[in-house]
């Protein structure tokens, strides 16, 4: 169980980030409050969506629940453990991925799996058996010895996944999977993500596509401008708007935020 | 298994090493292009002294009637061939555009001071803005062997005979120079603090391009971020790191100390003059002393320009900030050249320049060995202060997620 309590992030804003314009509702002063008091949870072995648009606060909000970033204030909770008291414990339970597939282009696909494995600690017979099982898996056994530099977008993606897996984590986080891939790409994405959730891995999954939301997410939670929006099932996001295409029940749902802000 | 650090560690090294910009930086800059610079360099030096040495000076001299033989000298010395020209008005122009060598203008009043006895004055006109030139010298070299025949000559019609007495007259006290320093001590003062100055700028080329590439190229590939996430604590990462950019800069220094030790024992033979002697002086302690000296240069570059790299945004701002970090750190070492500037317990305190004068000191083979402890202690100190400031750097959420 992950649940997410009146958590905050608050960023210090440089001079020359400052809006000259218009200015942004989560502009206060020199701060920037990219999360503001959002509260959600979710429970093992579903696949929560995390929606919004571009700026809305979905990365910062993947990046304090990774423990990359630490919360101005709120409380996060890893199966009741504070995710801020114990990040390195944390961290072993817990695997990202990024659509900025962050991979080391110099090195082999089986040798950066191996960097991750050591770097969480795990043995080297255990690492060569759990990359190939992963391998076998993500069907990347053809290119795990090819310099990252070399591979297609999809492929670099597959072990993007498989750097997140390598150390058999319980939590998922997926920020913005598919983007750049093409379709058969992302296809063979989502069946990983899938079978994720059918391994009983609980998965937080941020992405534009409302197919992809259709097709995999067990409940939705909406953020606008750092404020949580909605929180529910898909079908709730239909019945709530009556908008039976999900596109449309989520502009639907932050619309009323954005003419607000802009008034 | 391993520590955090060192699986960071083995594997930016890997990242680093399997890089075509480092292995040039690292690996061919000091194995092929260092020892073809020096090759040319000092061919083009000894053969420029050699010209300087034998070329033909061409001349003109204005009114030889007055000292005929003076002109005779001239005339008969081997390397100068005298050249017409219109009047002594036009010697600047000829001498600027490289017609003639230089000109000399004796007066009228000349003839009669000279055979009365008396000193006379001739002018010279040469081009003294040439560093290279030798002119001066070989003029003087010739005026001095007229004036010795003439001396000789009067103080015989004065019936002081030619020999030991002429010699007391001319030079009742004579000085004998018997100086306490040796040749390699002299050499070593000389040329001693331009050495430093070049290792110190090939170990800062060695940092350089892994500090851009552990540090900012990380945030630019975006796997810091996933980095960032594995359970070991961040200044294990950052030592990790440290290591591996602290490593670049060794192997330059060391394949460029190698590189120059082969070429010296290939060369050592063939050289003469100053650079012969000093290069014969040097032997494989000293290059081994100078190689550890650069250990603690190569720790401080490494801890700085990794903070630095860190705090980038992406490459090109790493390379932005760190340039002028080229300029002034090479200042310190730049100061082991300056006169008067030698190692005491003052200079062994300050980071980089105690390096170069250490080294400079090496070279003369005049170093203290009691002052490595504050040297070593205080280039440890600083390299271990900015590595500290580089791992609380590394804890700085506005340092790694710069908007």
């Amino acid at each position: 169980m992950l649940q997410v309590s009146s958590l905050t992030k608050v960023f210090r804003l440089a001079c020359s980030k400052r809006a000259r314009g218009e200015r942004d509702p989560r502009e206060r002063g020199r701060r920037f409050h990219a999360i503001d008091g959002i509260e959600f949870g979710v429970r093992r072995g579903l696949v929560l969506g995390l929606l919004g648009q571009n700026g809305a606060g979905k990365t910062t909000l993947l990046r304090i629940l990774s423990t990359s970033l630490k919360p101005t204030s709120g409380v996060v909770l890893c199966d009741g453990e504070d995710l801020t008291k114990n990040p390195l414990e944390i961290r072993k339970r817990i695997g990202f991925v990024s659509g900025n597939t962050g991979l080391y282009g110099r090195l082999t696909a089986r040798e950066m799996l191996r960097y991750y494995g050591k770097l969480h600690g795990m043995a080297a017979a255990a690492l060569d058996e759990r990359i190939g099982s992963l391998a076998c898996k993500l069907d990347m056994d053809w290119f795990l010895d090819q310099r990252n530099e070399t591979l297609s977008s999809g492929m670099r993606q597959k072990v993007s996944i498989a750097r997140a897996l390598i150390h058999d984590p319980e939590i998922l986080l997926f920020d913005e999977l598919t983007t750049g891939l093409d379709v058969a790409a992302s296809e063979s994405v989502l069946t990983v993500v899938a079978a994720c959730k059918r391994e009983g891995r609980t998965v937080l999954f941020s992405t534009h596509h409302m197919d992809e939301v259709d097709q995999l997410c067990d409940s939705v939670v909406i953020i606008h401008e750092g404020k949580l929006c909605f929180e529910g099932g898909v079908d709730a996001m239909r019945s709530q708007t009556g908008e039976s295409f999900l596109d449309k029940a989520f502009l639907r749902l932050i619309k009323p935020k954005t003419e607000g802000s802009t008034t | 298994m391993k520590a955090g650090f060192q699986t960071v560690f083995f594997k930016e090294m890997k990242d680093v090493l399997r890089d075509r910009k480092t292995l040039l930086l690292m690996i061919v800059l000091p194995i092929v292009v260092v020892p073809l610079l020096l090759n040319l360099l000092i061919g083009f030096v000894i053969k420029k002294e050699q010209e300087a040495k034998t070329e033909v000076l061409e001349y003109v001299v204005f009114g030889d009637e007055f000292a005929p033989e003076l002109a005779k000298t001239f005339e008969a010395a081997n390397g100068f061939k005298k050249v017409t020209l219109g009047s002594p008005d036009e010697l600047v122009v000829a001498i600027r555009e490289d017609r003639i060598d230089f000109g000399l203008v004796i007066p009228e009043k000349t003839a009669a001071q000279l055979s009365g006895q008396e000193q006379a004055s001739i002018e010279l006109h040469f081009d003294n803005a040439s560093m290279g030139s030798k002119v001066e010298d070989r003029v003087q070299d010739l005026v001095e062997k007229f004036n010795d025949g003439l001396t000789t000559a009067r103080l015989a019609k004065l019936g002081v005979l030619p020999g030991q007495k002429q010699k007391s007259l001319l030079e009742p006290v004579r000085l004998r120079k018997q100086g306490t320093g040796k040749i390699r001590e002299v050499i070593g003062d000389r040329i001693g603090g331009m050495v430093p100055y070049f290792f110190i700028a090939f170990c800062f080329m060695g940092v350089v391009y892994p500090a851009i590439h552990l540090g900012a190229g990380e945030k630019e590939r975006g796997t810091l971020e996933t980095l960032l996430l594995a359970p070991i604590p961040r200044h294990q990462v950052v030592l990790g790191k440290f290591l591996a950019v602290f490593c670049g800069g060794i192997i330059a220094v060391l394949l460029n100390l190698a590189s120059l030790g082969t070429w010296l024992a290939i060369k050592a033979g063939e050289l003469r003059g100053i650079i012969g002697t000093l290069i014969g002086s040097i032997d494989l302690l000293d290059l081994v002393l100078l190689a550890l000296m650069l250990i603690p240069v190569a720790a401080i570059f490494a801890a700085l320009l990794l903070s630095i790299s860190i705090f980038a945004r992406n490459s090109a701002e790493a390379s932005t900030l760190i340039s002028p970090f080229g300029i002034v750190l090479i200042v310190p070492a730049a100061l082991a050249m300056l006169p008067g500037v030698e190692l005491n317990w003052f200079w062994a305190w300050v980071p980089v320049t105690n390096i170069s004068l250490a080294m400079k000191e090496l070279l003369k083979g005049t170093m203290d060995y009691t002052m490595l402890v504050a040297i070593l202690t205080s280039s440890t100190l600083i390299a271990g202060g900015l590595l500290f400031f580089c791992a609380k750097w590394f804890n700085r959420e506005s340092v790694l997620f710069r908007m």
